[in-house]
């Protein structure tokens, strides 16, 4: 066997090891190690050469970096995460037709769907989800993904916030729990303008909040102009589009008088 | 999607075929000609011209044709003849002697142009691509490929690019798109280095159909956003890039955008490329519900596209009324041909507009309605449907798609009365936006006016000119007399 290729894969079962300790720091370092390492094969994307060895090395790289996805959504670093995955894409695209699929596949592909809604970066969302094949839309990872991000847009956020006893992988309740605060202020936004007022408990209930003092010091971070009294929450319902009273004399010259000048130039 | 790709050819009638032509060869040899004057006098209008005879003759062409036209043409012991001469069957070989005969005696090996050369391999590929020998095309069209990456002609531009065009149909006919990927981005790089405008136009078209057969649109954004663009050359082209375009914004969600690229691509395109059209007025009905809007009737009901349309036609109605049921009974009824149109992913986004029409229709006709209601009206099929309901209506009225209010102790929804819009400033706005609009098309329209370089200067006649220089003279004398009154 290839000097290199037990090298690697001696690092990579001190990370593993490593990483089943929950030991995040010492796993980190070896990570970066071992990419280092995987820079010397030939036959890792973006080359694709045509080693000897190259399966088994493309199998040792995916997983490598599918551990290192996982181990940056458990040190909740959403950058690393960005970058790992797409180191790992590569492996799914392109030499799908060279190695046996990965049981991670479908859950890191969710996982990245998740991370997207998350950041609100549904254009990209729908770009990762043209990819997919009916198959794997099929799959309880991806569809988890799709359902949320409907319910997210129709606003059936309740739906959303339920979703999360439903996860189909450890790993999404970092995404779940940042969502949850997405829905949050969502919420907000939509009661603000949707009622007159709602009482303590009701805004209680629908903020997602276990006691009135989290929801007092929520409105005075977040929403300063509510008003609070009778036991109930007041929104402000300014901006209403009143009749108009006044004629806005100074813009009507303005454009009667732009209205002139380019008539003239026609004329 | 194949349909679109015919639409060149099927947009030129075989006009030739009316009068009784003298002889499919006879035409082959006109057009040679043509190619020849054109290339010696660097005419490019008169290869376009020869390209295009050359499509209307393109369902008579035989083997036996062909091959007494490239013994016509090239020398018979030359490479190129070899080669080419290796892709055509050998079934009536008797007639095809008896005319090569004739031909090499009247025309004495002779200087071969490249451009006749390259028409040579555009014959033979068409010919192979008609009888539906799919690898020989492959095997033809990559070696023209390779021979045209060495030649710098600008006359050679316009063969070249209909061979691009074959070259990647003939890949894609055998499904073989992605292996060319590579090949076709080296030629966009050397089209570019080139300035071969045309060239560049059709292989960025070529990439991102590439791109997008296999749903990368990501990575054809990113190519389309930073090659270079300049003014169309082909109509054709121009009308393909518009739909791409279109379809990448659909799915990166700027739906205006796309919509006005794609009904572009629907109007530029040629009757004849129906189904080109009905692609684009597919991709153009969805985009238009996405945003909120009904298409007309009419769209579905154009000449020959009323079955095809059939499926998007009950789809606009199930949006239209708001019925969510109706809506999943149509995706389901219909799914193979979504799926087979590519749109299904489209239709599942349509499921939050079918709520919101639906809403905006009961909260019309209610002033008040409790919001069980509601959700029973809607159909919502969930767990919770009234606290679902709640939440949906209260993005609704966020989004500003109702006017209404929600009384969370008595769980109903308030419908605002409508105002009188004539008492705001709204009309205004309005009237003002579209006084905008025309004065801004008709400067627009001033400024694309074009005129041919120094009209202006030829207008001066030989008498003017002769006025113009006296008063000049007059002026310089006044000035000269005024400087020495100041002394």
């Amino acid at each position: 066997m290839d000097p290199k290729l037990t090298e690697v894969s001696q690092l990579f079962d001190r990370f593993k090891a490593a990483f089943l300790r929950n030991d995040y720091e010492t796993s980190t370092n070896l990570l970066s190690k071992l990419k280092v390492l995987l820079t010397e094969f030939r036959s890792l994307p973006p080359l694709f050469a045509d080693t000897p060895n190259a399966v088994h090395e493309l199998t040792i790289a995916r997983d490598i970096y599918e551990h290192a996805v996982v181990l940056s959504v458990k040190t909740e670093d959403q950058d690393a995460f960005e970058r790992d995955f797409f180191q790992l894409k590569p492996y799914y695209t392109d030499a799908c037709n060279r190695l046996p699929p990965s049981p991670q596949e479908f859950p890191i592909l969710g996982l990245n769907l998740l991370r997207l809604l998350v950041q609100n970066r549904i254009a990209e969302f729908h770009t990762e989800l043209e990819l997919l094949s009916s198959t794997a839309l099929e799959n309880p990872c991806i569809k988890h993904a799709v359902e949320l991000e409907q319910s997210f847009m129709e606003g059936a956020y309740n739906r959303v916030l339920s979703a999360r006893q439903t996860v189909p992988h450890e790993t999404y309740v970092y995404f779940m729990d940042l969502l949850a605060k997405t829905v949050r202020d969502e919420i907000a936004g939509c009661s603000e303008k949707a009622y007159d007022y709602l009482s303590v408990k009701d805004a209680k209930q629908m903020l997602l909040f276990s006691s009135d003092q989290e929801l007092l010091e929520y409105i005075k971070e977040e929403h300063p102009e509510w008003e609070i009294k009778n036991d109930s929450v007041f929104f402000q319902k300014a901006k209403e589009s009143a009749p108009c009273k006044e004629i806005p004399s100074l813009q009507l010259i303005n454009q009667t008088l732009s209205y002139a000048r380019e008539l003239e130039r026609i004329v | 999607m194949t349909q679109d790709l015919e639409m060149k050819d099927r947009s030129t009638p075989s006009n030739s075929a009316s009068s009784p032509a003298p002889s499919t060869l006879h035409h082959l040899k006109e057009i040679a000609s043509l190619i020849e004057t054109g290339s010696y006098s660097k005419e490019v209008r008169r290869i376009a011209r020869a390209v295009r005879l050359t499509i209307a003759l393109r369902r008579k062409l035989t083997s036996s044709v062909i091959s007494s036209f490239l013994d016509f043409v090239l020398t018979p012991a030359s490479e190129a003849h070899a080669k080419l001469s290796a892709y055509l069957p050998k079934e009536d070989d008797h007639e095809m002697e008896v005319d090569a005969a004739t031909s090499a005696i009247q025309t004495p090996a002779k200087h071969l142009l490249p451009e006749l050369e390259i028409y040579c391999y555009l014959l033979v590929l068409l010919f192979l691509i008609d009888q539906k020998k799919y690898n020989e095309a492959k095997a033809c069209s990559s070696a023209s490929i390779v021979w045209l990456k060495n030649m710098n002609r600008r006359t050679v531009d316009v063969i070249a690019s209909r061979l691009y065009f074959y070259y990647s149909y003939s890949y894609e006919l055998t499904g073989d798109l992605a292996e060319i990927r590579g090949n076709l981005l080296a030629l966009h790089r050397i089209a570019t280095l080139r300035h071969d405008e045309l060239g560049q136009e059709t292989l960025l078209n070529l990439l991102l159909r590439n791109y997008l057969h296999y749903n990368l649109y990501d990575q054809a954004e990113k190519l389309r956003s930073k090659a270079p663009r300049f003014e169309a050359h082909s109509n054709q082209q121009f009308c393909r890039y518009l739909f791409y375009l279109g379809k990448i914004r659909t799915i990166q969600l700027e739906y205006t955008d796309a919509k006005e690229s794609l009904l572009q691509a629907a109007r530029k395109a040629p009757v004849a490329a129906r189904g080109f059209r009905i692609q684009c007025n597919k991709w153009a009905v969805i985009v238009r519900l996405l945003l909120g809007e009904i298409p007309e009737r009419t769209v579905f009901m154009q000449k020959g596209m009323e079955k095809a349309l059939r499926p998007y036609f009950e789809l606009t109605n199930a949006v239209r009324i708001g019925d969510l049921e109706l809506f999943r009974n149509i995706a389901d009824k219909f799914a193979t041909t979504f799926s087979a149109d590519r749109t299904h992913n489209l239709i599942v986004r349509l499921r939050h507009n079918v709520i919101r029409t639906g809403l905006r229709n009961i909260s019309i006709s209610y002033s008040r309605i409790s919001l069980a209601d509601v959700a029973k009206k809607l159909r919502l099929n969930s767990a919770n449907p009234v606290a679902d309901a709640e939440s949906i209506v209260s993005k609704a009225i966020r989004d500003g798609a109702i006017d209404a209010t929600l009384d969370h102790a008595n769980g109903w929804m308030v419908s605002k009365e409508t105002g009188d819009i004539y008492s705001t400033n709204e009309p205004q706005l309005a009237f003002n936006s579209r006084i905008a609009f025309c004065l801004n098309m008709h400067n627009e329209a001033v400024r694309a006016l074009r005129f041919p370089p120094n009209t202006h200067k030829e207008k001066e006649s030989a008498e003017k000119r002769r006025e113009r220089q006296q008063q000049e003279q007059e002026l310089a004398k006044h000035i000269a007399e005024e400087d020495d009154d100041d002394f």
